[in-house]
C-alpha cells in the first residue's frame, strides 16, 4: 500500500497555480535518518498482479477473524438551537468483507497494513487538512499516528540524536521531556511570555549557539499550549516562522487544542452566550467564515516545508482511542512511516476504521464541524466560569494567563524569598483544604529535577476540562485559603484544619482578594 | 503449596535511560485524589468524558470455536456502552478515556489470568503490561538493556521488522547457528563463552521459539531447558518472541494417509498439550515474553502484552506513558468483553483449537503438494507450528558455483507469477554478497487460497527448474 501522498496539483490552493516544492531539509537529519531506507522486505511485497499467487506475506486469512461486524453509536451533533430536541444518535457499521461505503472493509481494517495507516482514514485527514490549513507548498501528505506523544518521539528522532539540543519553551509537556531524557537530548529552554514562546529569545539563543552540534529543530505548543494556556497570535506565529527560517530549523506544531480555541472572553454564565459570541470556524466547501476564526496554525504559515504538524483526536473524539495525524512533507512522510513500521506498524484499525466512517459518512464534514463547534461551545464555557471564579477568589493572590484556547490555567504565585521550600508546603496545604492542582516543576524545561529554585515565583497549572462545573467555585476557595495560610501564618500547620474547611486568617478580611483579574508574563 | 521464590534481580542490566524511567510526576498526582474523594482535582489535564461522543461498541462475534468459514455463523453480539459497566467490564468511557500505560484493568486481568493459566510462571513477582503488538513490544524489550554500541544476539535467520528496528539504534547483531529446531545451544554458549571483550558482552539473546520466522522452527521442551541452561551460565535476558505459540498443530500425516479430517485433527495440541514456553521454565526471572493479538485474533487490533518480573514491566509502562501510552481503546474493550464475558477463558481455548485446525489443513495441504511438485528440487523441514515453510533450494552444479543465482531464480519466479521471500530478506548481517547466495527462500501458507497452493506450487516447480534440475 503506498502512502497517501496526493500531488500538488491535487492540492494547490484557491489560486489553481503550482505551488512550490518544499525546502529539502534532509541536511538537517540526523545521520541515522539519512540512511534510513524503505523496508527491503516490504518492497518485496511490491504490488501483485492478480496473476501474482502470493505466498511471501506472513499474514493470517480473514477466515480466522472472528470479529464478523464492528457497530458503534454515536452521537448527531446537533446546533445547540436545536436543543430543545433531546440529543439523537447514528448507528454506523463495518462489515466484514465487504466495503463500507467510503470506509474500507472490517477485513482489511483488521488485517496488517501498512505504516502509513488505513487509506480512507488518511484521505479524509488529508481532505480536511487541506480546507483548515492550505499549506502553502507542493508534496505534502499526512499519515497516521497513535497519538501526539508517540508522534513527539518519533518527529524528534530526525532531527536530534543523542547528544543534541532541542529548542523547547520553557515550560512545556512533560511527555515531551521524558521522551527527550530517553533519547538523550537536551532541551534547550526559550523565555515566553503570555503569548508563548518569545522570538526574540529564539533568535538570540539561536544565534549564539556555540554547541558542538548545530540546532536543527524546535518544539512547540502553540495553541492553548500545556502549561500555560497561552495561544500564539498570527503576528506571534509569523515571528517564530521567520526565526526558524532564519536558523535553519524544523518546526514540530503539537496542537493537539488547535479547535478547543474560545469565543472572546465573557464573565457571563450562560451556555447560550457562550455559544452565541463563539461564532468560529464554520467551514463549507473550503470557506471560513470571519465570525471568530481560528488563529491560523504554524503549517498555514509554512512556505518551506518546516513545519511537522502534529495533530490528535485525544481532546477533539477521545483520549485512548490512540488515533492522530502527522502532516509534513511527503519525503518527511516516509521516514515516520519507516519508523511506524519498525515499532507500532499503525494505530489500530478499528480505531481508524470507526473514525473514518464517522467522518467520511455518518456525519461528514457537516457533522465534525458542528461536533467541532460544540466542543469549542463547551470549553469557552467552563473558561468563563472558571475566569470568573478566579477573579473572584483568588485575584489578588495570584497573576494568571487568561486562556484563549484549550483546558489549562496557568498562575504565578508569590510566595516569598524561598519558593523552593515553600512550594511543597503550599501543595501541602492545598491538600489540606482539599484541592489539587498541578505544581510548575514537571513543566520546566531548564532544571534537571525541573526545580525553579532561582525563582521566587511558583506556578500552579490548574485544568478546567474535567471536574464538574459547580465546584470550581468551592476549588478555587480552598486554593485562596491555601495561599494565604502561606503567607500569612509562620505556624501554618496549626492554622489548617484537614476537614476542608480552612480557617480563614484576618488577611482575607483585610480584602485582599480584588476582582480584577491580573494579566502577567510568564518570565523568571 | 510453597511459595514461589523472588525473581533474580537484573537490574544492573538495564540501560541509563531506563534506570532513569520513572513514574509521570502527574499521573502521581492521582494517589491523593483516590485516597480522598472529597478532594477537588484540577491537577490532571484530561477532557471530560461527556465530550466523548461514543455512546457504545459492540460487535457480532462468532461463537467460540465455530469456523468463520461456514456458509452461515453461529455468532453473537457483544457491546461496550458508556456509563454501563458490568460485573467485569468497565464502562466504555473508561476504555477511551487517558490511562497510565500498564492497560486497562479488565484487558489486562484476562491476559494475566491466561498467562497463569498457561504458562504458570514459577517466580512470585511476574507482572503484565500492554504492548501495541509485537514489534511495539520488541523495541521495548530492546530499549530496556540496550544503547549504541550493545550487540544483540540472535538466529542466524530473523525477523525483519526486528533487524530494521536495531540498526538505527546503532546495535550490533550477532547470529547464532540454527538447526531444525532453531538456535543451536552450544553455538550460543560458544559464542558467549569465546567473546573476546567482557566491556563489550551480550547480555540479551531474542528468539522466537515456537514457528521461528522465518525458519518455521519450532524447539523441543528439551531445546527450551537447553537454551535457558546456557542464558543462566551467561547471564542473559531471554527476549522470547512468540505470536505463534498457540499455532502449534501436532504432527503432519500424508493426506493420503489419514483423509478423514476429524480424525486427522483429533489431536491438536489446544492449549493443554502445547509445548511449554521458556516463560514457564524460566525460574530466574530472565525471559520477557512478547505475546500479541495478532495472529490468534486480528492484526489490526494491534494489542498484546509482556510478561516479565515487576520491577520490568514498571519499566515497560513508564516507557509507554511516553510513547504509545496504551493500545487503542477500543481494540482493548473488544478484546476484554470478548475474554471476560463472551466466551471466556474455555471459549478462548476453543477458538484458538479452530484457529489451529484451519492453520493445520493449510500445512497438511501445503506440504503435500510441496513434496510432489518440489521433489529433488528443494529440501525442508516440516513445520509443527505457525504458518511457514523453509525451503532450501538444490541447486544444480553449474548453479550453485555462480555468483547472483538467488537473484536470477527470484526473477525467474516472478517471471513464473509466484512470490516467495528471497532468504537475504532475513538475514542479520544484511545483503552480503555471503548472503545473497544462500540458497534459501520462505513460504507463507496462510495466506493464499487453498485452492491456489497447487498452481502456486507447480510455478514455483517450473521456476527453479533451470537451476536444480541435475545436469545429465
Amino acid at each position: 500500500m503506498a502512502p497517501n501522498m496526493t500531488t500538488s496539483a491535487a492540492c494547490a490552493g484557491d489560486t489553481g497555480a503550482a505551488l512550490p516544492p518544499p525546502r529539502d531539509l534532509s541536511d538537517i537529519f540526523v545521520p541515522a535518518m539519512r540512511i534510513h531506507k524503505k523496508s527491503a522486505f516490504k518492497s518485496v511485497m511490491g504490488d501483485p498482479t492478480s496473476t501474482m499467487i502470493n505466498m511471501a506475506g506472513g499474514v493470517p486469512h480473514p477466515n480466522t477473524f472472528p470479529i464478523l461486524q464492528l457497530q458503534a453509536k454515536v452521537v448527531s451533533p446537533t446546533s445547540r438551537q436545536d436543543k430543545a430536541l433531546s440529543p439523537s444518535t447514528a448507528n454506523l457499521v463495518l462489515d466484514k468483507s465487504q466495503k463500507n461505503r467510503s470506509t474500507e472493509s472490517l477485513d482489511e481494517l483488521l488485517q496488517y497494513g501498512a505504516g502509513s495507516g488505513v487509506d480512507s482514514y488518511c484521505d479524509f485527514l488529508k481532505r480536511y487538512t487541506q480546507i483548515v490549513h492550505n499549506p502553502r507548498y507542493a508534496d505534502w501528505g499526512v499519515i497516521a499516528s497513535c497519538g501526539n506523544t508517540d508522534a513527539i518521539g518519533k518527529a524528534v528522532s530526525l532531527f536530534c540524536e543523542a547528544g543534541d539540543s532541542l529548542l523547547v519553551e520553557k515550560w512545556t509537556f512533560p511527555g515531551a521531556l521524558s521522551s527527550l531524557v530517553a533519547a538523550k537530548v537536551q532541551p534547550l529552554a526559550v523565555e515566553m511570555d503570555g503569548e508563548g514562546m518569545d522570538p526574540e529569545s529564539l533568535d538570540n539563543i539561536c544565534s549564539r549557539w556555540a554547541g558542538p552540534k548545530p540546532l536543527r529543530a524546535m518544539y512547540l505548543v502553540p495553541t492553548g499550549q500545556n502549561p500555560t494556556g497561552a495561544t500564539m497570535s498570527l503576528e506571534r506565529r509569523q515571528k517564530i516562522y521567520a526565526v526558524a527560517c532564519k536558523h535553519n530549523l524544523a518546526i514540530i506544531e503539537d496542537d493537539p487544542y488547535y479547535f478547543l480555541q474560545f469565543a472572546p472572553f465573557s464573565a457571563s454564565r450562560s451556555l447560550e452566550n457562550a455559544v452565541g459570541a463563539a461564532g468560529l470556524l464554520d467551514v463549507d466547501s473550503g470557506e471560513q467564515q470571519q465570525v471568530d476564526p481560528l488563529v491560523p496554525s504554524l503549517l498555514s504559515l509554512d512556505t518551506e516545508g518546516r513545519v511537522i504538524r502534529l495533530d490528535s483526536f485525544s481532546k477533539i473524539l477521545a483520549p485512548n482511542l490512540r488515533c492522530g495525524w502527522i502532516t509534513a512533507p511527503s519525503y518527511i512522510l516516509d521516514k515516520l512511516q519507516i519508523l511506524n513500521e519498525s515499532t507500532i506498524l499503525q494505530p489500530s484499525g478499528l480505531a481508524q476504521g470507526l473514525i473514518s466512517k464517522l467522518l467520511n459518512d455518518t456525519w461528514g464534514l457537516e457533522g465534525w464541524n458542528q461536533h467541532l463547534r460544540n466542543l469549542r461551545a463547551t470549553y469557552t464555557f467552563r473558561r468563563n466560569v472558571f475566569v470568573r471564579m478566579v477573579d473572584l477568589h483568588v485575584a489578588g493572590l495570584v497573576d494568571y494567563v487568561l486562556p484563549s484556547a484549550g483546558m489549562f490555567l496557568w498562575m504565578k504565585i508569590n510566595l516569598g524569598p524561598d519558593a523552593a521550600e515553600a512550594m511543597p508546603r503550599l501543595l501541602e496545604t492545598m491538600k489540606k483544604c482539599g484541592v489539587m492542582m498541578a505544581p510548575g516543576a514537571p513543566f520546566y524545561s531548564s532544571g534537571s529535577s525541573g526545580s525553579n529554585s532561582s525563582s521566587s515565583d511558583c506556578y500552579l497549572r490548574a485544568a478546567f476540562a474535567l471536574v464538574d462545573v459547580a465546584m470550581f467555585e468551592p476549588a478555587l476557595k480552598r486554593l485562596a485559603q491555601a495561599i494565604v495560610a502561606i503567607r500569612e501564618t509562620a505556624d501554618y500547620p496549626s492554622a489548617v484544619q484537614n476537614t476542608h474547611t480552612c480557617n480563614v486568617p484576618n488577611a482575607m478580611q483585610k480584602g485582599l482578594l480584588s476582582p480584577a483579574p491580573g494579566k502577567m508574563t510568564i518570565s523568571s | 503449596m510453597p511459595s514461589k521464590p523472588h525473581s533474580k534481580d537484573l537490574s544492573d542490566l538495564f540501560s541509563e535511560v531506563t534506570k532513569l524511567r520513572k513514574n509521570s510526576p502527574l499521573k502521581s498526582l492521582q494517589k491523593y485524589m483516590d485516597a480522598d474523594p472529597t478532594i477537588v482535582s484540577l491537577g490532571a489535564g484530561l477532557p471530560h468524558p461527556d465530550t466523548f461522543p461514543f455512546v457504545s461498541i459492540g460487535s457480532t462475534v462468532a461463537e467460540a470455536g465455530v469456523s468463520v468459514t461456514d456458509s452461515s455463523v453461529a455468532a453473537k453480539a457483544i457491546s461496550v456502552s458508556s456509563k454501563q459497566p458490568t460485573a467485569k467490564i468497565e464502562g466504555l468511557e473508561r476504555f477511551l478515556q487517558y490511562g497510565n500505560g500498564r492497560g486497562v484493568p479488565s484487558y489486562t486481568r484476562f491476559v494475566q489470568e491466561h498467562t497463569e493459566r498457561v504458562h504458570s510462571p514459577l517466580y512470585e513477582d511476574w507482572d503484565v503490561v500492554v504492548s501495541a503488538g509485537n514489534t511495539d513490544a520488541f523495541t521495548k524489550a530492546i530499549a530496556l538493556f540496550y544503547q549504541s554500541g550493545d550487540t544483540l544476539i540472535v538466529d542466524e535467520w530473523t525477523y525483519p521488522a526486528a533487524i530494521e528496528t536495531v540498526r538505527p539504534m546503532g546495535i550490533r547483531l550477532e547470529p547464532v547457528k540454527m538447526d531444525s529446531e532453531g538456535m543451536v545451544p552450544s553455538e550460543l554458549d560458544h559464542l558467549c563463552t569465546t567473546w573476546d571483550r567482557p566491556e563489550t558482552a551480550p547480555r540479551l539473546v531474542y528468539m522466537v521459539p515456537t514457528a521461528q520466522n522465518p525458519t518455521g522452527a519450532t524447539m523441543s521442551l528439551a531445546r527450551r531447558h537447553d537454551i535457558y541452561s546456557v542464558a543462566q551460565k551467561h547471564n542473559l535476558v531471554i527476549i522470547e518472541d512468540d505470536p505463534y505459540y498457540y499455532l502449534q498443530l501436532g504432527s503432519y500425516k500424508p493426506l493420503a494417509e489419514a483423509n478423514d479430517p476429524e480424525d486427522r485433527y483429533k489431536n491438536l495440541p489446544g492449549i493443554t498439550s502445547l509445548t511449554p514456553s521458556l516463560l514457564s521454565i524460566d525460574i530466574d526471572g530472565r525471559v520477557i515474553r512478547l505475546d500479541s493479538f495478532s495472529k490468534i485474533l486480528a492484526p489490526g487490533l494491534r494489542c498484546g502484552w509482556i510478561t516479565a518480573p515487576k520491577y520490568i514491566t514498571d519499566k515497560i509502562q513508564f516507557h509507554n506513558e511516553t510513547s504509545i501510552q496504551q493500545p487503542a481503546g477500543f481494540s482493548q474493550a473488544i478484546v476484554s468483553k470478548l475474554m471476560n464475558e463472551a466466551w471466556g477463558h474455555v471459549g478462548w481455548e476453543k477458538h484458538l483449537v479452530q484457529t489451529q485446525r484451519q492453520y493445520a489443513e493449510r500445512r497438511d495441504m501445503f506440504v503435500d503438494i510441496c513434496q510432489s511438485y518440489l521433489k529433488g528440487k528443494v529440501e525442508f523441514t516440516i513445520p509443527t507450528a505457525g504458518m511457514f515453510l523453509w525451503l532450501r533450494v538444490l541447486l544444480n552444479e553449474t548453479a550453485s558455483k555462480r555468483k547472483g543465482v538467488m537473484g536470477e531464480i527470484f526473477e525467474s519466479m516472478l517471471n513464473n507469477h509466484v512470490l516467495l521471500v528471497p532468504g537475504y530478506m532475513f538475514s542479520p548481517l544484511g545483503q552480503t554478497e555471503e548472503v545473497l547466495d544462500k540458497p534459501y527462500m520462505r513460504a507463507a501458507f496462510s495466506y493464499a487460497a487453498e485452492s491456489s497452493f497447487e498452481v502456486a506450487i507447480s510455478r514455483l516447480a517450473q521456476a527453479l527448474e533451470p537451476f536444480t534440475c541435475r545436469n545429465i
